[in-house]
C-alpha cells in the first residue's frame, strides 16, 4: 500500500478536517499515511473520532506556512515547514505521494525543490479539477485543466507536454481509456491565438499518444468536448478563478432572490432535491485535489477550503496515481516524442 | 444471577503470598464474537469451540502474563466474567483448553433463570452484575493486585473503574448507590453490592488495580476515555495491550515479542505495530523510553519496528535520534499515576452518550 505525507497545517481548515479526513480514510482503505504538524494538535484532534493508528503515523514539525504566506519568504524562513517536511520526505523515499490543502505556491515551490522533474519534461504543471457537462458515455463529471498556474507563460514544447501530461493522469486516474485534449484558445480553428498557440497546435495534433480534438473556447471548457484542457499558466487560473467565481455568483444571487421572494423561495424549496444532487455531483470534495504533473514523486493539491471528505479523497486520488504508476505513465509517453 | 465454575488449581496462593488476578471479559475481549446482528446472536450458542475465534495475540499475551508473574515469584490467578449465558459454557471451555488457556474461575449471566423469572431489565443490565461479580471474586479469591481486561461495547470502562475505586476506598456508601441508581441498576443489585463493598472495605483500602486494559473494538475514540484517567488503558490492539503491561513490569519482553509475532503472523507489518507503539506515546499511555527500550528488545528477538524514516536515515541517526528522544522524555513530566475520577460528571456523560 502506498504511504501519502499529508500536511496536516496546510489549508483554511487545517489542522482539523486535515486530521479528520485521514482518520477517514485510515477507516475506509488499507492507505498508510503520515500527517507532518503539530504532533500534539493532531493527537488531541485523532483522540476525539475514530480512526486506525496503526495506519497513521505523525511527523511534528513546529511551523507551518499561512495561506496568504508569500511563499518564498514563508520557506526562507520555516525551513521546518510542515508542507516543507512533507516534501523533504517524498522525495527522500519515506513517503509516495504528498497531500497538501496548503498555500498553493508553496506547495508548487517545495515541490521544484525537492523534486526532481522527469527526465525530458522541461516544466511542471498545476492541474486543477472542475464540474463540466458530460457529453459522451463513460466521461468524468470532473474535467482537468492544466495548467493553472506553476507556470505564467510557456513555450508550445512546453503546452504539449501539458497535453502528455494531463492525458496520462486522466487515462490512469478518471480511467478514461483515450481523454480527450484540448488546447485553450479564442477561437477553434487552429490558425488562432499567436505563434506560441499555433505552434503548439501542429505540435499536439502530430502527437500520437493523445487524443487531440483541437483548439477549445472558453465556452467549450465547462462541456464534454475535451476532458483535459490545456493552457498557459496565466490563462489557466484566469478561467479556474472566473468558473469559481462564477458559480458563488449564482449561489450568491439566488440566495438574495430566495431572501427578496417568497415564490422564490419556494420554488428553490420544490428543486432543492435536485439542486443538492447537482450539488453533490459537482463538489469539489468528490475529487479531491488535483496534481503538479512532471515531477518523478506526485503532489496533490487539495482545494484551500477542503472538507474532511475533500482530504479523504485527495488522500484516495494520490494512493491511487501511485499505485497506478502515473509518474512512470507520464515518463514514457515524454519519452515516446524524443 | 450468575453461574460461577472454580478451578481450584495445586498450589493456590498461600497466605502473604504475591500473587496476581488478571480478571478478563469474554466476548470482544477474549473473542471475536459478532453480535452485531439478530442473526449472529441467534448463531452464537450453537457455535463449536473450533468455530469460535479468539482476537489476535491474546491467547500469547495471558501466556507471557502468567509465564512473567511466575519468573517474578508471583502466583498468577486468572478469571473470566462474562454477560453470555451458561449455556455456551462448555464451548467456551473447549476453546480455552484449545488456547491453551490456564484459568482459576469462569462466572456466566444466567439468563434463563432471569428470563423464567420475568426479570427482564436484570437480562440487560451490565453494570450491577458485573461489579456485583468482581467484589465477590474478591472477597471471596486472593488479595492482589489485579489487572482488568474489558472492551468499548457496554459499559466495562465505568464497571472496572467503579470496582478499582470501591477496592481502594474512594467509593463506597451512600455515594456509590447513588451512582449506580444513575447507571441505571436496580435496587437489589445496589443493596447486594454495597454489603460486599462494605466487607470488604473492613480489610481496609488496596489500591490493588494496576490498569485497566479497553480492547477498542468498536474504535470509539480513545478521547472519550480521558475523565478515566491513566489508569485505563484504551488498547487499538493486543500489542498496545502489551506494551504498557511491559511498561508497568507485569509482562517481560520475552512475552511481548510473543505478542508482536503473533500479531505479525497474522498479517501485521512491522510499521503498523511501529505506528500502534507510536500512537501510545502520542496518547501518553507509554514514555518514549519504554518505547525505545521495546523497540530494541524487539529488534534482538529479529523483529524489525523501525519506522520508514528510520529505515532511511540509517543506524547513526536512529541512535541520535532516539538519544534525542529520551531527553525529551525526561524533560517531559510523567503522567500522574493515578488521578481522582469525577465520578459524578464521569457518570452523567456516561448515561447520556452510552451505546451499550
Amino acid at each position: 500500500m502506498p504511504r501519502i505525507a499529508v500536511d496536516a497545517m496546510g489549508g483554511d481548515f487545517a489542522p482539523d478536517e486535515v486530521v479528520k479526513g485521514v482518520a477517514k480514510v485510515s477507516l475506509e482503505s488499507g492507505i498508510e499515511v503520515v500527517l507532518v504538524g503539530d504532533s500534539a494538535r493532531i493527537q488531541a484532534l485523532l483522540d476525539e473520532g475514530p480512526y486506525d493508528p496503526e495506519l497513521i503515523s505523525v511527523r511534528h514539525c513546529a511551523s507551518a506556512i499561512g495561506m496568504a504566506d508569500d511563499p518564498h519568504e514563508a520557506l526562507r524562513g520555516k525551513r521546518d515547514a510542515s508542507i516543507a517536511v512533507a516534501a523533504r520526505m517524498v522525495a527522500d523515499g519515506e513517503a509516495d505521494a504528498l497531500v497538501t490543502a496548503g498555500n498553493t505556491g508553496a506547495a508548487v515551490l517545495c515541490a521544484a525543490r525537492n523534486f526532481k522533474l522527469i527526465r525530458g519534461v522541461r516544466r511542471a504543471a498545476l492541474a486543477s479539477v472542475y464540474p463540466r457537462e458530460t457529453e459522451l458515455p463513460g466521461q468524468d463529471v470532473f474535467g482537468l485543466l492544466l495548467d493553472v498556474g506553476a507556470t505564467i507563460r510557456c513555450e508550445a514544447a512546453e503546452l504539449a507536454q501539458f497535453a502528455i501530461m494531463g492525458s496520462a493522469y486522466a487515462r490512469r486516474v478518471s480511467r478514461q481509456p483515450s481523454p480527450r485534449v484540448g488546447l485553450l484558445n479564442m477561437g477553434r480553428e487552429e490558425g488562432k491565438g499567436g505563434d506560441v498557440l499555433v505552434e503548439a497546435h501542429r505540435m499536439m495534433r502530430a502527437l500520437p499518444s493523445i487524443h487531440f480534438v483541437g483548439n477549445v473556447e472558453g465556452s467549450d471548457v465547462a462541456t464534454g468536448r475535451a476532458d483535459v484542457v490545456v493552457a498557459e499558466g496565466l490563462l489557466g487560473n484566469v478561467v479556474l478563478k472566473l468558473l469559481e467565481g462564477i458559480g458563488e455568483a449564482a449561489s450568491h444571487l439566488a440566495s438574495q432572490a430566495a431572501h427578496d421572494s417568497w415564490r422564490v423561495r419556494l420554488g428553490m424549496a420544490m428543486l432543492a432535491p435536485g439542486i443538492e444532487k447537482v450539488r453533490d455531483m459537482t463538489d469539489f470534495g468528490t475529487y479531491g485535489g488535483a496534481p503538479i504533473l512532471g515531477f518523478e514523486h506526485l503532489c496533490i493539491k487539495a482545494h484551500g477550503r477542503s472538507s474532511a471528505r475533500a482530504i479523504a479523497n485527495a488522500v484516495k486520488v494520490a494512493a491511487k496515481a501511485v499505485r497506478d504508476r502515473v509518474a512512470d505513465e507520464i515518463a514514457e509517453a515524454v519519452a515516446g516524442i524524443r | 444471577m450468575s453461574s460461577r465454575e472454580s478451578r481450584p488449581r495445586a498450589g493456590g496462593a498461600g497466605e502473604g503470598e504475591p500473587s496476581i488476578v488478571f480478571r478478563w471479559d469474554l466476548d470482544k475481549t477474549y473473542l471475536r464474537t459478532e453480535f452485531e446482528s439478530l442473526r449472529k446472536l441467534v448463531l452464537i450458542p450453537f457455535e463449536a469451540a473450533t468455530e469460535k475465534v479468539h482476537l489476535p495475540g491474546v491467547p500469547q499475551l495471558m501466556g507471557g502474563l502468567r509465564r512473567a508473574a511466575l519468573a517474578r515469584g508471583d502466583r498468577p490467578f486468572v478469571f473470566f466474567l462474562s454477560a453470555s449465558p451458561p449455556q455456551i459454557g462448555a464451548e467456551i471451555r473447549k476453546k480455552l483448553a484449545l488456547d491453551g488457556i490456564e484459568y482459576d474461575g469462569i462466572v456466566f449471566k444466567d439468563q434463563l433463570r432471569n428470563l423464567v423469572r420475568g426479570r427482564f431489565r436484570s437480562m440487560r443490565e451490565q453494570v450491577g452484575y458485573k461489579l456485583g461479580e468482581l467484589l465477590r471474586g474478591r472477597r471471596d479469591g486472593p488479595r492482589a493486585r489485579e489487572v482488568l481486561f474489558g472492551d468499548d461495547w457496554e459499559s466495562d470502562p465505568v464497571i472496572y473503574s467503579l470496582y478499582a475505586d470501591v477496592l481502594a476506598g474512594r467509593l463506597g456508601g451512600d455515594r456509590l448507590g447513588s451512582l449506580l441508581d444513575r447507571l441505571g441498576v436496580e435496587r437489589d443489585a445496589i443493596r447486594r453490592v454495597d454489603g460486599i463493598a462494605r466487607e470488604l472495605a473492613g480489610d481496609g483500602p488496596a489500591d490493588d488495580v494496576v490498569r485497566i486494559y479497553i480492547n477498542l473494538e468498536r474504535r470509539t475514540p480513545p478521547g472519550r476515555f480521558k475523565p478515566f484517567g491513566p489508569r485505563l488503558v484504551p488498547a487499538f490492539n493486543y500489542f498496545q495491550t502489551a506494551l504498557s503491561l511491559y511498561e508497568v513490569g507485569v509482562l517481560d519482553a520475552v512475552g511481548l515479542g510473543e505478542v508482536a509475532r503473533a500479531l505479525h503472523e497474522r498479517g501485521w507489518s512491522g510499521e503498523r505495530l511501529r505506528n500502534s507503539l507510536d500512537d501510545l506515546v502520542r496518547r501518553r499511555h507509554l514514555s518514549p523510553g519504554t518505547a525505545d527500550r521495546a523497540i530494541l528488545v524487539l529488534h534482538r528477538d529479529g523483529q524489525d519496528l523501525q519506522s520508514a524514516s528510520e529505515r532511511t536515515l540509517g543506524a547513526r541517526a536512529v541512535s541520535a535520534m532516539l538519544r534525542l528522544r529520551r531527553r525529551m522524555a525526561r524533560s517531559q513530566p510523567a503522567p500522574p499515576e493515578t488521578e481522582p475520577v469525577d465520578w459524578e460528571a464521569l457518570v452523567d456523560h456516561w448515561v447520556a452518550h452510552r451505546s451499550g
